[in-house]
């Protein structure tokens, strides 16, 4: 396992140096000079030097490449162009455990309902329940977040006045964000765990294990769910990643002050260290999660095991 | 064609095929029978439900909402269509390479699809147009890049499995140059693998060119564009709500349709899922 580990990393080395060209390269091609709009104009050319200098700016491409991994591998990712002085790791520190936090509360909520749907339609193959189910999970996949979200703000917050339309700070607040975030993720969940488990259903040790007499409750929890929870932990990182990247436009329309709201304001002011870093963030957070659930199927099959 | 036989037989994939060919021929269609373009405004008529003048219903500057939501239409078939048509042609013949000659050129191509498929779709779009703006050549150009890396790896597979075959031995022992057995054999057998791959790909390009423009970095008003249009009905929410509604409405069933479609064809062409 431990060996694994170390290849996996490794392997993740040349994609890591990739994303940050591509992102490095994406910000020279920005338009606008970083020195003006830094220091703003500058008119004695000396002064211009030193600025120039000073970012860096004055060394070849490559030089400026590696200047940038290193400031990277601190966690540096430069300087605002729109707050002067402000570093964009501390804009983002305020912003990404709300994004972060609404995610994993989706994904937490769509993982304990979409299991057991899934597992009930699988039960129930052909079933009011099942067509129900499967209704749902078309949709859940077909509607994108910001369309669900429109619905349930005119149900819950315009005609029945429960739940206030936007804002930030109180539980109930929370409530609609979470349901347009969990909604996708379910719907793949749900879909997933009703094709295994349907998969599962058909294998020969689920009939020898219902005929030596144990109890269908039994056969379903410990035979059926426990294969089929391979490829659900495949769909869990994958449905992770879409409550992350969901909770993006989801901020921007119940006006909460992550991530999504951070970016798209840094997009409007030119702001471009901050897109960068949003970027590599979100990628760099995306590969550990590819690594995550790779590691977890090791620990869920037994007949994997790497060496 | 076993195929297309198959595909006669199931009303579901009929149905969306039937809605999107609608939605497409309303698309091209409406824009020529409604009275005004999507751009003129009508300050007298501002913020009317739907009437039998304007079925849909007019916005906030007395512009015709069915022409918009037509148009819009018209933009984000197009949009998509150039994006998925480019990452086709560009993943099929970077794969198709890639698989057919191996070695270096397959390795180096498999590195580049890994750092591009790194990338979380939605992040790299906003990279695109967001530090080099949101033109209509940058959405698509983003679009392309994002889908294109997806393609040429199914393709590569497919052109891999190709290589050992006996088909492609005899053609070589015939004289067969690389250029031909590459055009007239390996790409006809990719080509299946491809579309299939292509008519998947539709909803989530315009998934995503929606969900571009409805953060406001997609196309620009006031170009209409559903995602465009939903953004601007959503202050009105409370008042008016049929502005986000309807154009709401029409995008979810644009991407239903296409997405059942798109499994459907798959379910249809993919020679390993026939006859299941």
């Amino acid at each position: 396992m431990a060996r694994y580990l170390v290849y996996r990393v490794a392997g993740m080395l040349p994609i890591v140096i990739g994303v940050t060209l591509v992102v490095f390269v994406v910000g020279r091609l920005a338009p606008g000079d970083p020195v003006q709009i830094l220091f703003g104009d500058i008119s004695n050319p000396v002064v211009e030097a030193r600025a120039r200098a000073q970012l860096g700016l004055d060394q070849p491409l490559p030089v400026q490449y590696v200047r940038y991994l290193g400031s990277l591998a601190r966690l540096d990712f430069g300087t605002s162009y729109v707050y002067r002085g402000v570093r964009v790791s501390a804009m983002i520190g305020a912003a990404l455990p709300v994004s972060l936090g609404l995610g994993v509360l989706a994904l937490l909520l769509a993982v304990l309902a979409g299991i057991p749907l899934g597992l009930a339609a699988a039960l129930r193959r052909g079933s009011a329940l099942d067509q129900g189910v499967r209704l749902l999970t078309l949709l859940g996949v077909a509607v994108p977040f910001f369309v669900v979200a429109i619905g349930l703000v005119l149900l819950f917050s315009l005609r029945l006045r429960w739940l206030p339309v936007s804002g930030w700070g109180t539980p109930a607040h929370l409530v609609l964000p979470v349901v347009v975030l969990m909604l996708r993720p379910m719907a793949y969940i749900t879909r997933i765990t009703r094709l295994g488990v349907l998969q599962a259903l058909g294998q020969d040790y689920i009939r020898t294990a219902r005929a030596k007499g144990l109890p269908v409750a039994a056969v379903t929890v410990r035979h059926a769910l426990r294969n089929a929870a391979i490829t659900i932990t495949t769909t869990v990182g994958l449905a992770l990643s879409l409550a992350f990247t969901g909770a993006f436009v989801t901020e921007i329309i119940f006006g909460i002050p992550g991530m999504g709201r951070a970016t798209v304001t840094a997009v409007f002011q030119r702001d471009y260290p901050v897109i960068q870093a949003v970027v590599l963030l979100y990628t760099a957070l995306f590969l550990l999660l590819n690594l995550a659930m790779d590691l977890a199927y090791a620990a869920l099959d037994p007949r994997i095991r790497y060496t | 064609m076993s195929g297309l036989r198959a595909l006669r037989k199931d009303r579901a994939t009929l149905a969306a095929l039937a809605t999107v060919a609608l939605l497409l021929a309303a698309a091209i269609v409406v824009p020529y029978t409604t009275p005004v373009p999507y751009d003129v405004q009508d300050l007298s008529r501002t913020l009317e439900g739907p009437t039998a003048a304007h079925w849909f219903g007019t916005d906030q500057f007395g512009r015709d909402l069915l022409t918009r939501v037509a148009y819009g239409g018209r933009i984000s078939f197009a949009i998509s269509g150039t994006a998925v048509l480019a990452h086709t042609v560009i993943g099929t013949t970077g794969g198709m390479l890639a698989g057919y000659l191996g070695g270096t050129a397959d390795s180096v191509l498999m590195r580049v699809t890994d750092v591009f498929l790194a990338f979380p779709p939605i992040l790299f779009l906003i990279l695109i147009t967001g530090v080099l703006g949101p033109s209509l050549i940058n959405i698509i150009i983003a679009l392309s890049i994002v889908g294109w890396a997806g393609m040429a790896r199914q393709v590569r597979a497919e052109a891999l499995s190709l290589r050992g075959q006996e088909f492609i031995d005899a053609a070589r022992a015939l004289g067969a140059t690389d250029r031909r057995i590459v055009v007239r054999h390996v790409l006809i057998n990719v080509l299946t693998v491809a579309l299939v791959r292509a008519s998947l790909d539709i909803g989530p390009v315009i998934l995503s060119e929606a969900t571009l423009s409805f953060l406001g970095i997609g196309i620009q008003p006031p170009m209409p564009s559903w995602g465009v249009m939903i953004a601007e009905g959503l202050p009105r929410l409370r008042s008016e709500p049929y502005l986000a509604l309807i154009p709401s409405v029409v995008l979810s069933l644009a991407i239903l349709a296409l997405t059942s479609a798109g499994e459907g064809i798959a379910e249809a062409l993919d020679p390993r899922s026939r006859g299941r």
